[in-house]
């Protein structure tokens, strides 16, 4: 490998990055005949040559004195310019590879810097500008002969301009109006060939479609600053050119919402906001829905937490580690198009006609009686879980908009076990449920993320802090007696549902995910 | 999007549309569809003018201190010629009808000619001096005068065999903005920045500039004018949103084209059979109008900047 100390080396490099950088193409004009790392190496052969015709031809040993200094010089000669041997094979290699990329070797904690960047994009140009002809113009050297300029400058007969059928027109009559016209306005966020311009690709899995146009996606370029809105309208746009035969609907009847590689698309999670730019999103794979098709399925997920208040059947969550499992999975697994849902939307009535013929009407009062009380304030007093310490008795205060958690004892001498007072906007609440039943306990917890303590404050922000890739969550465990912690958790999910939070909803998505991750995973060791 | 359309330009003799502008693009489009077909590259400048050469291969496209051209065929975003060593602005672009040499006209106070034959004895370059920079020029259809007007408001006539030229101020202080010859010779439009148009005849051997007609063509800055192939129509565009299309016969005004949403209006093109324009517009969009029935028929949406010159090259049928 190359080393910095040879000479040769940084000749051939020092050139090359001359060259590179140098869009004028001077450098490689001016440096043509002056490759000193090729001239090294052919003095160094030719050194070699000399060295051997000296020991060829002067092999006595009586002028060694003589002979020797020369000798030592010519050796000198030799080192010096047969630095590196395997000049030839690093010639082999390209530019680039040959050179820069070489920093990262030498220098690991520096990724691919800047310059390499701009190196390769220089280079690039280059190759651009290779294939383009460039004519100069040049003053003409002599001053042309009269037959010249009358063989260059020929007076042409005007021909009788005869009426002409247009092919214009023709093609016209033949096109007439083209479903991708409503969508026209969409066209100018066209990302392709833009100069200068930051443009983001995605892969759109056209969901609203019957099935068998939804094998592949639609790959749309589009300018970065183009919001989701116009992403829905180019997509259409691009959709109807290639596919001129089938006819979509109205721009504000689609959604965007984000999709797994293989199209699916989790309808859990709320669409896009169609008033952000695309450049906020880091998803390639979207898939463009049906928004009233959407609407019939969020009705159906959101009835399905009534059903759970009504029977507490989906309530029962026996350990932490089917935590995951939640209400709203039950129905996640249906994707797409308006079908699904409304199959979905048949077996939610269908379990809710169920449980009304089981006749349990008290639970339902009670239910209505829940959803009713939740906004109202309620304290409880309940036992706040520690890990390493003793339980502390708390005053837990669920409100419609906050939950306070307050110490009720006054170990104020001991230091260890004073527990802290925390509020918690309800918009920073993710989560609720019920962790286990013992004998005469119940523990449930409560999940919080303290980051969207601080969005609730600039709500005025709209949205921009919705997607937190990173956000982590905390919670809280406490114990209580079976029928409080019930209504407790109760409370807050009903609560919870109704604010709808981005807090929740990002939580639910996570979760979701996990759970998919896991599943898939587990789908691929079966297969 | 890609050129792969099923009426992509493939031969050079289909129907081309082409315009560019603002935003450093020039853009292929599939006329009677309105869909763009490709997306070329202009860098570092706008597109004064788009002319389609003679064969219909190429699209030449002058900003600034290039001409640059671009082949229609292939996918290429890039130039495949750039002609350069100019100091400033080219303005106008045109071709001689056979191909054999490309005029241009520039802020440099030039009009040039350049020698496309490949392979020659000798090479004609040429260049014309004037004293202010040129606005305009345009190609009498005899291809042996070149008209070079400018911002001094001085139309010359440069007679290319003989290197004479002659003098023509319609109006004092005013530039002139574009200069039209109909495609019989007949008849020299030029408009200038007050939005007049001025019109001469040009029969006779030689052809000497007779005044015919001036008309009060915009209220505000005038910024095209070209003749309909059949010689019955004269299109001027204008600051004004608006292009008009006026009657040759007695000069009375046909159409007005406007929109809504039209702002300047810097270039417009006619079918073949003078019976569609095309223009194009400030507000990145360039229209298709019917001009017997006064009606818009396409629009063409994908700039993102003013449309300031548009090509167009119709097959007779």
């Amino acid at each position: 490998m190359a080393t910095y100390d040879n000479k040769v080396w940084l000749l051939k490099n020092i050139r090359e990055a001359f060259i590179a950088t140098d869009d004028t193409g001077l450098c490689d004009i001016v440096m043509a005949g002056e490759d000193f790392s090729k001239i090294f190496q052919n003095k160094a052969l030719e050194e070699k040559k000399k060295l051997k015709e000296v020991s060829l031809y002067q092999p006595s040993t009586s002028k060694i004195k003589e002979q020797g200094s020369d000798t030592n010089e010519e050796r000198e000669i030799v080192t010096q310019f047969d630095a590196y041997p395997d000049i030839e094979d690093s010639e082999e290699d390209d530019l680039i590879c040959g050179s820069y990329i070489r920093h990262e070797d030498f220098l690991p904690h520096r990724q691919r810097s800047n310059t390499t960047q701009w190196l390769d994009k220089k280079e690039q140009a280059l190759k651009k500008a290779a294939k383009i002809k460039v004519i100069k113009w040049e003053d003409a050297p002599t001053q042309l002969t009269a037959e010249q300029m009358a063989e260059t400058f020929v007076k042409m007969d005007i021909k009788k301009q005869e009426k002409k059928k247009s092919l214009l027109a023709e093609q016209l009559e033949q096109c007439p109006d083209l479903p991708h016209r409503q969508y026209l306005e969409y066209a100018k966020f066209d990302g392709t060939a833009q100069l200068g311009l930051p443009i983001k690709s995605f892969k759109i899995f056209m969901t609203m479609l019957p099935e068998k146009h939804q094998n592949y996606p639609l790959v749309v370029c589009v300018i970065a600053s183009a919001k989701i809105k116009d992403l829905i309208g180019f997509t259409c746009y691009k959709y109807s050119i290639e596919h001129p035969e089938i006819s979509l609907g109205s721009v504000h009847d689609y959604g965007i919402c984000i999709a797994e590689d293989d199209g699916e698309v989790d309808l859990a999670f709320p669409c896009l906001d169609a008033n952000e730019p695309c450049s906020k999103f880091g998803f390639t794979c979207l898939g463009l829905i049906d928004l009233k098709s959407k609407i019939v399925f969020d009705r159906a997920t959101s009835s399905i937490p009534d059903c759970s208040v009504l029977s507490g059947a989906f309530h029962v969550f026996p350990k932490a580690s089917d935590s995951g499992q939640s209400h709203h999975n039950t129905s996640r697994h249906n994707t797409g198009g308006s079908s699904t849902s409304e199959a979905v939307r048949s077996a939610i009535k269908a379990v809710n006609e169920e449980k009304r013929a089981g006749g349990l009407n008290l639970d339902k009062i009670q239910a209505h009686i829940i959803a009713t009380e939740a906004p109202q304030c309620k304290v409880y007093k309940v036992h706040m879980l520690r890990k390493v310490r003793t339980n502390t008795s708390v005053q837990l205060v669920v409100s419609l908009d906050r939950i306070e958690v307050e110490p009720l004892i006054t170990h104020k001498h001991a230091f260890w076990s004073r527990s802290k007072y925390f509020l918690h906007s309800i918009d920073s609440v993710a989560w609720c449920q019920i962790l286990e039943s013992k004998a005469n306990k119940t523990t449930f917890r409560i999940v919080y993320s303290p980051s969207h303590n601080a969005a609730f404050n600039d709500r005025t922000t709209g949205n921009s802090n919705f997607f937190h890739p990173n956000t982590t969550y905390k919670f809280h465990d406490f114990e209580c007696d079976h029928d409080t912690a019930k209504e407790i958790v109760e409370k807050i999910n009903t609560i919870l549902d109704l604010r709808n939070s981005p807090c929740r909803r990002e939580y639910k998505t996570a979760k979701d995910k996990k759970l998919q991750t896991r599943r898939s995973f587990h789908v691929k060791h079966v297969s | 999007m890609s050129g792969d359309g099923s009426g992509g330009v493939s031969s050079g003799t289909q129907v081309a549309l082409v315009t560019g502008g603002y935003d450093h693009t020039i853009k292929l489009w599939q006329a009677h569809s309105g869909v763009c077909l490709r997306t070329m590259q202009h860098p570092d400048s706008q597109v004064n003018d788009l002319e389609i050469t003679p064969n219909g291969q190429m699209v030449a496209a002058c900003g600034y201190q290039h001409i640059r051209m671009y082949d229609l065929a292939s996918a290429n975003p890039d130039p495949v010629m750039n002609f350069e060593a100019i100091s400033k602005n080219v303005s106008r672009v045109g071709f001689q009808e056979n191909g054999q040499w490309m005029y241009t006209g520039g802020e440099d106070c030039t009009a040039r000619i350049w020698d496309l034959r490949a392979g020659r004895p000798f090479q004609c370059q040429r260049i014309f001096q004037v004293p202010a920079p040129v606005n305009a020029v345009v190609l009498h259809p005899d291809q042996s005068q070149i008209m070079v007007g400018g911002q001094s408001g001085i139309i010359h006539m440069w007679d290319l065999k003989t290197d004479h030229n002659e003098q023509l101020i319609p109006e004092a202080e005013a530039s002139i903005q574009d200069i039209a010859i109909d495609p019989e010779g007949k008849m020299m439009a030029a408009v200038n920045n007050k939005g007049n148009c001025y019109v001469w005849s040009l029969g006779g051997s030689p052809p000497r500039p007779v005044p015919r007609k001036h008309l009060q063509a915009h209220k505000k800055y005038a910024l095209r004018c070209k003749f309909s192939p059949d010689s019955t129509m004269l299109v001027t565009t204008s600051g004004d949103c608006s292009a008009r299309v006026w009657r040759t016969s007695d000069w009375s005004l046909l159409r007005e084209l406007r929109h809504d949403t039209q702002r300047w209006v810097w270039d417009a093109a006619f079918s073949i059979d003078s019976r569609y324009l095309f223009t194009g517009s400030s507000d990145s969009y360039a229209r298709l109008w019917d001009l017997e029935k006064g009606t818009l028929e396409r629009e063409y949406c994908g700039h993102q900047k003013p449309i300031t010159a548009l090509a167009f090259r119709d097959q007779a049928v």
